[in-house]
């Protein structure tokens, strides 16, 4: 096993594991076995938001030729790009906060022909540079270079025909041969897949794939009515819902694949009532926007997470996301405290957060419940009021 | 004999693996949260004792 670095919190600190990888939250007493004596965080009342985020998002463009259907950037061809310096000092300024993960994406991040510099940059500061990217356009020299990020993932929505059907274009081949390409140069591969009402029933499909290919992980992906997706008709249905994670857990065990959860699948997850114990120890949670993590739009803005507009600050200012930090994002934060009900009643309320702010925003109130919750659609149904 | 008071140890409260790739939110790895508590309390006390002994070194 070995150490990275170590970040004090509240709590105590947060452990970066370079093998295996992973990032550990320990007590005070484990950061002061490990070295760090004291830390003036550790004077603080141990609840409250991280120092900075673990990890954040930067979306790097709302450029990308393809054009899916449901984009929630609203790529174009002639979207908004992030100048590689503009990218490269906000790198700096995450390095200097003591983020230890950013998520490249886009857009087509492959489009941009300073990506990989930008990596390079993220690697040279100290973070683990992690990419989403459709795979189109991957050739062997870029399958190469992209050993310099710690995981990439490609979007697979569904095989065949089935990809079609999900992204308004025929490019499951592309995806899958990126895929390949990808796997013979880094064992850090792995799919994400869009689960919509119509994508749904074929979820068991892209899980053969990535036992097949023999890639690392498979994480869906909630869909969410925002960007483009926000006029379709394509938010699972409750019975959908209060079906995911067992589909989850049936993928798992039948194809002995690992599968993650985007956070706005919780309420869908902590229906079923696992263990709070092991939920907590393992990370499962509700939103953490603005607090585990943040986004940086290719526009500069700051915000709690990629799907939301609303900004904290403008990152392209020097020490912006610093000073904005520490008592920004009180939409965020607050949500637990001020739960309404069913929410404020629930058992899994500290964990679950409330389910996704963005598709509760996209539903016309960023600090309503979330309307895809099972438990949420419950307590409607009884109220006889209209369930999303 | 008087006994010594036992220093308490250091404990692993989150565990993460891996990374995310995912540039829209947070990705939640429901694969260990099948084992349920039981691996959760156990991976602890293993984390936290290779933490230790590689720390040692």
């Amino acid at each position: 096993m070995k150490v990275a670095r170590l970040r004090a919190e509240r709590f105590g600190g947060i452990v970066e594991l370079s093998s295996p990888r992973a990032l550990l939250h320990v007590d005070k007493q484990m950061m002061r076995e490990l070295g760090e004596s004291r830390s003036p965080l550790w004077e603080l009342p141990e609840e409250g938001p991280l120092s900075a985020p673990r990890e954040v998002h930067v979306v790097l463009s709302r450029r990308c030729a393809a054009g899916c259907r449901g984009c929630y950037v609203d790529a174009t061809p002639q979207g908004a790009a992030l100048p590689f310096e503009d990218a490269c000092r906000i790198l700096d300024e995450l390095a200097a906060m003591r983020v230890f993960h950013v998520a490249l994406g886009g857009g087509e991040a492959l489009e941009l022909d300073y990506l990989f510099a930008v990596a390079e940059h993220a690697r040279a500061v100290g973070i683990t540079p992690n990419l989403t990217t459709s795979g189109l356009g991957l050739d062997e020299t870029a399958a190469g270079r992209c050993r310099v990020f710690g995981q990439i993932n490609v979007s697979v929505d569904g095989v065949g025909a089935a990809y079609a059907q999900a992204r308004g274009f025929d490019g499951f081949r592309h995806a899958e041969r990126a895929l390949r390409l990808l796997r013979a140069v880094k064992k850090e591969v792995g799919i994400n897949c869009v689960v919509s009402r119509s994508s749904f029933p074929h979820v068991p499909e892209v899980a053969r794939l990535v036992r097949r290919l023999k890639l690392n992980e498979l994480e869906l992906l909630r869909f969410k009515p925002v960007g483009r997706g926000a006029s379709l008709q394509e938010e699972l249905t409750p019975q959908q819902s209060r079906e995911l994670y067992p589909m989850a857990r049936g993928l798992i065990w039948k194809h002995r694949i690992r599968v993650k959860l985007d956070c706005s699948f919780a309420p869908m997850v902590f229906w079923h009532r696992p263990s709070r114990a092991a939920a907590a120890f393992f990370g499962v949670q509700g939103c953490v926007g603005g607090d585990v993590l943040a986004a940086v739009q290719p526009e500069g803005a700051f915000t709690g997470c990629s799907f939301t507009a609303q900004a904290a600050a403008d990152a392209r200012v020097p020490g912006a996301m610093q000073a904005a930090w520490p008592s920004g994002f009180g939409e965020f934060r607050d949500f637990v405290e001020s739960a309404p009900e069913p929410c404020a009643s629930c058992e899994y309320l500290q964990l679950c957060r409330g389910g996704c702010r963005a598709v509760s925003a996209a539903h016309g109130a960023f600090m309503a419940p979330d309307p895809g919750c099972p438990r949420v659609q419950e307590f409607r149904r009884a109220r006889s009021l209209p369930i999303v | 004999m008087a006994t010594l008071p036992r220093l308490r140890r250091g404990r692993v409260l989150q565990a993460t693996f891996g990374c995310n790739p995912n540039s829209s939110s947070l990705g939640v790895d429901v694969t260990f949260l099948l084992f349920g508590a039981m691996l959760a309390s156990a991976l602890a006390v293993v984390l936290g004792a290779l933490l230790r002994r590689d720390t040692a070194r």
